[in-house]
């Protein structure tokens, strides 16, 4: 069971109730709530905000992916995920990611958020520009994605 | 023909707009969109290094897929440039 999306932060905030709702189940015994937040410090600059930018169809994309190799990988069958990332204009504070898994034990479900969260990291296509004190902004170095064979 | 490059992240620095429209040969592939995408940044931004670094580290996709650079580009065709990634 997966839930995914891509949140336009005019639109509404993450939240950490949405995806309670959604990963609540008497099927599992073991639930994990990740989120990610917006921090005041990075590279010794004092940052003020970030601006999120996502290709949302290929993050969505990705996530499915994501979910799809905990069968294969992981082999963990049963599990509810919620997937949230913020787009826009955050504050300090504000959630960017949510990742909420259910499983039936507690193991399965710390190896699975761990997972999901590492592999958004490296592979789904989502940029942070900086805002910073001084009024100025940078784009975030990343990582570059892989090619995959058409 | 002509190509619109969707621009994500640190490219979106390379216009105003959320993309750029360019003209290339018939048959060409995506390297052959990335050199022409460096000839824009050397034409519109004096060759920034920073902004040369972006696209040569970047992947590009079409139709929700990464692309090589050995895919070959139809007339009026939409792709994006996906810069290094960094979300979370």
């Amino acid at each position: 069971m997966l839930h995914t999306r891509v949140v336009d932060i005019k639109d509404k905030k993450l939240s950490i109730i949405d995806a309670e709702k959604f990963i609540s189940s008497s099927d599992f015994g073991a639930s994990i709530f990740f989120s990610g937040t917006v921090r005041n410090q990075n590279n010794d600059k004092s940052v003020t905000g970030i601006t999120y930018d996502s290709h949302d169809a290929l993050v969505i994309k990705s996530f499915e992916e994501i979910y799809n190799e905990a069968d294969q990988k992981l082999e963990i069958k049963d599990k509810a995920v919620f997937i949230e990332h913020a787009k826009g204009f955050l504050n300090l504070g504000e959630i960017s990611i949510i990742i909420a898994v259910a499983c039936k034990h507690r193991d399965e479900a710390y190896v699975l958020s761990r997972y999901i969260i590492e592999e958004i990291k490296k592979r789904s296509p989502i940029w942070k520009k900086e805002h910073y004190q001084n009024n100025e902004t940078d784009w975030l170095k990343g990582n570059p994605i892989q090619y995959e064979k058409n | 023909m002509k190509v619109t490059i969707e621009l994500f992240g640190a490219s979106r620095d390379f216009s105003n707009q959320d993309s750029i429209e360019i003209n290339i040969e018939n048959n060409s592939t995506i390297k052959d969109v990335r050199d022409k995408m460096l000839d824009y940044l050397n034409s519109n931004f004096k060759g920034n290094e920073n902004f040369i670094k972006i696209v040569n580290s970047s992947v590009f996709c079409s139709k929700n897929n990464i692309i090589s650079d050995n895919y070959k580009i139809t007339n009026h065709e939409k792709i994006a440039i996906i810069p290094p990634i960094g979300g979370g």
